[in-house]
């Protein structure tokens, strides 16, 4: 028991220095990489704020003063940086609203976004992979194998647009866009979730055949075990070592890669809260949101990790005994 | 007089009865027997090499065989007759009646979870959670001697401990018939006596017994009947003592003969190695520990072209470790091993105990041995020659790792090995997976190429016999 939770000690430190780590890179990277955007960013903010139309070399000018982006760029950097320290992440350029509100608001959007996807993913594939893996080769599976293709083979943008044109505009039992009925997600997350249930689908299929073949899951028969017990006691957590760490993979995905899904359906997630930042060169929230990209994703690692010890007590280094 | 009577009359009445038994793959036949019985307090034990159908048996008697295999015939217990084609129809029996102490109990179970819950659902009536299953398993594995290892994982304990976790899940149920599969591979003799210990107390306890094993010393201590079965059908039965002391089928000769102990070979008796040479591998004051445990400390060896030494002892005693860092696979605590040049660029090689991991699996054999060949820049007849010497045929390679027997895998490795022209090899019980008969013709192989080529052998193992019969410089660890 102690050496489990010095090894989940042991994953929280590492993860953790991790976080600090990619915490200052993604920051500096994002400084660099807007720095060198095209365009006199004063320009850009002042048309965000007031409206292409209204701006001019004075309402610019004055931007520049107030936002101090006539500073020499290692002060500005250093500036940010100091904020961050202070786990200060400043104001919206374009909207002045505080960035942790701006950003925190998109992140709890992708996040139940593709949380609710990964859900359907994993409750479409996992059911799927389970029954194809009862008969291997049999017709279920051969059925579970076309689907994948299928699924695989849609791009992300076609599948919600048909499933909008099903679901929405013939059946009328979804709305199509938005954000505020909690029923807005079901048909940005099934885009995103059939997509992927086709490789949990296969990867589940494979690790159950796998585990149903080992001698433990026959030594369970023997013993006398019930069939539901075996799969519920040994089957479904021994294949969940091998599952788990892939959704983790697929929820970085999700998270990383929903800008299309969340355009289609006017999600306001993170994506969405990117794309928009890049183009008003606002670049507090930019910032903000690839950080808060960045640590998702060690947060998920990390996640994955003590999952992993949870699942399966084994050592994941061992030097060879006699 | 009557009790003793009536006793007997319930022991004839719950006897296990074989009146005929087959199974088939295809056209093969694999299994084809007559007239098996098997009586409380009078244990039977099949012996035989891999490959005879002795382990195919046992598992159409518990009704798990392979889908691909077909099992005709019947058996009775006590007045109880079932259908051996019939897989679903024991089902029911199984744990409760009817018990497998599976081969390879590291295996079976399962790494996941704590050994005391893995033993608890064998229990009667048992449902999640339930307290009463949970005594009953800390008794079961007090009994085995593992009081307090309830709350271990599988991969923290040896394969002996693993061996009596398993027999405490099989057992658990209250089963009469124990069907016990190969108990011995890689156990050292330490473990395989706890467990013949356990089995002799199921049969006293009225219990009913068949045991599948190559190990005759397991055998002979088991007592009872002795079938020796090859290619499918039983050559020689009888008591045990009269079978394996004074066989009258020219096969369970040669079986018996099999034993390290027995063995004549043109390289038993040791060469003439040259005690001035500069030694291969020196190693000075060399210590190890994991922890409190000490492998070992202080330890000097010099090993010179053309000597077999044997690092013998139980499981965890270190041998393995001692074997590693001889051969620069392993760190050391203290000490120093110095090797000669002669060693670099994969002179020395190593055999491994399972051959099945020290393949990769899903690559048929061919390309590994390639590898081989354009590494140390060996002829393709050099392959051919090596693998003929060991009695293959050069077609075996496009078989992959798990489509050919461990005795195959096992030559091959071998001939893997000395492809690469090597000055020392270091079996690390590589032959302790095998049946008698196979080890015999694994270690003469090997043996023959050894001397044949002035290697030096550094061989590992638990078994004293065949450290005996091998090599001429023994170090024994593990000694309290």
């Amino acid at each position: 028991m102690s050496l489990r939770i010095r090894a989940l000690g042991g994953v929280l430190a590492r993860r953790g220095a991790q976080s600090v780590g990619v915490a200052v890179l993604v920051s500096v990277l994002c400084f660099l990489v807007v720095r060198r955007l095209p365009g006199d960013a004063a320009y850009r903010i002042a048309a965000g704020r007031y409206g292409y139309d209204l701006v001019d070399e004075k309402a610019a000018d004055a931007v520049r003063a107030e936002l101090g982006l006539d500073r020499p760029a290692w002060q500005q950097l250093g500036g940010w940086l100091g904020d961050l320290f202070r786990l200060d992440l400043g104001r919206s350029l374009v909207t002045s609203r505080p960035v942790v509100e701006e950003v925190g608001y998109y992140l709890l959007g992708t996040l139940q976004l593709a949380a609710v996807a990964l859900a359907f993913a994993t409750v479409l594939g996992g059911a799927a992979g389970v029954l194809a893996a009862r008969r291997p080769g049999g017709p279920v599976d051969r059925l579970a194998t076309a689907w994948v293709a299928g699924v695989r083979a849609v791009p992300p943008f076609l599948l919600g647009l048909v499933l909008v044109i099903v679901l929405s505009a013939q059946l009328g039992l979804l709305p199509a866009v938005g954000h505020d009925s909690a029923s807005g997600i079901v048909l940005p997350a099934l885009t995103l979730g059939i997509g992927l249930s086709g490789l949990v689908a296969r990867v589940t299929r494979d690790a159950v055949v796998e585990v149903r073949q080992s001698d433990y899951v026959r030594f369970a028969h023997t013993k006398g075990l019930a069939e539901r017990w075996v799969l519920l006691r040994h089957v479904v957590r021994n294949a969940a070592v091998v599952l788990v760490p892939y959704l983790g993979v697929q929820a970085v995905i999700l998270v990383e890669g929903v800008v299309v899904v969340e355009s289609l359906f006017a999600w306001q997630g993170l994506g969405h809260a990117l794309v928009h930042a890049v183009f008003w060169r606002d670049v507090p929230v930019l910032q903000a949101a690839a950080l808060a990209l960045a640590l998702l994703i060690v947060t998920l690692n990390t996640l994955v990790d003590v999952a992993g010890l949870w699942l399966d007590p084994r050592p994941r280094r061992q030097e060879a005994r006699a | 007089m009557t009790e003793t009577a009536l006793v007997t009359d319930r022991g004839t009445d719950h006897a296990l009865s074989v009146p005929r038994a087959t199974v088939r793959h295809g056209t093969v036949t694999l299994v084809d027997v007559a007239d098996l019985r098997i009586a409380p307090g009078r244990p039977l034990t099949i012996v035989g090499e891999s490959g005879s159908g002795k382990s195919v048996l046992a598992h159409a008697l518990m009704g798990t065989l392979p889908p691909e295999l077909v099992a005709e015939g019947s058996m009775a217990i006590g007045p109880a007759r079932f259908d051996l084609a019939d897989r679903s129809g024991r089902r029911h029996l199984w744990g409760r009646e009817l018990a497998l102490l599976p081969q390879e109990p590291g295996l079976s179970l399962d790494p996941t979870m704590r050994v005391r819950a893995q033993v608890a659902e064998g229990a009667r009536g048992w449902r999640p959670r339930d307290r009463a299953a949970l005594r009953l398993a800390d008794e079961r594995l007090d009994h085995v001697g593992l009081a307090g290892s309830g709350a271990a994982y599988p991969h923290t304990l040896s394969g002996g401990m693993a061996q009596r976790v398993a027999y405490a899940a099989a057992t658990i149920g209250g089963a009469r018939i124990l069907v016990v599969d190969e108990p011995s591979k890689g156990l050292d003799p330490a473990s395989l006596d706890r467990l013949a210990d356990l089995l002799a107390g199921h049969v006293a306890d009225g219990g009913l017994l068949l045991t599948i094993t190559h190990d005759l010393r397991l055998a002979r201590r088991l007592g009872g009947e002795v079938l020796v079965m090859r290619d499918a059908s039983v050559v020689e039965g009888g008591p045990a003592d009269r079978v394996l002391t004074a066989p009258r089928h020219a096969y369970t000769e040669r079986l018996v003969a099999a034993e390290p102990s027995r063995w004549r070979h043109a390289w038993t008796s040791p060469p003439t190695a040259d005690r001035t040479a500069e030694p291969l591998v020196s190693a000075r004051g060399i210590s190890k520990s994991y922890g409190d445990h000490v492998l070992f400390r202080d330890l000097s060896l010099d090993i010179r072209a053309g000597e077999r030494w044997a690092f013998t002892g139980p499981s965890g005693a270190g041998k393995t470790t001692l074997g590693n860092a001889v051969v620069g696979l392993a760190s050391l605590d203290a000490g120093s091993v110095a090797r000669h040049p002669a060693t670099r660029g994969g002179r020395v090689q190593k055999l491994y105990q399972d051959p099945t991991s020290s393949f990769p699996r899903r690559v048929p054999l061919e390309g590994p041995l390639r590898d081989v060949l354009r590494r140390h820049g060996a002829g393709e007849d050099r392959l051919r020659s090596l693998l003929a010497h060991v009695g293959l045929p050069p077609e075996i390679l496009r078989r992959r790792p798990g489509q050919v027997s461990g005795g195959e895998l096992q030559r091959i490795a071998v001939v893997r090995a000395m492809l690469a022209r090597p000055v020392l090899v270091f079996a690390d019980e590589a032959t302790s997976r095998l049946d008698l008969a196979t080890q015999e013709t694994t270690m003469d192989l090997l043996m023959t190429e050894v001397t044949g080529t002035g290697c030096a052998l550094l061989l590992v193992t638990h078994d004293p016999a065949l450290a005996a019969a091998v090599t001429e410089h023994r170090i024994e660890l593990g000694q309290a």
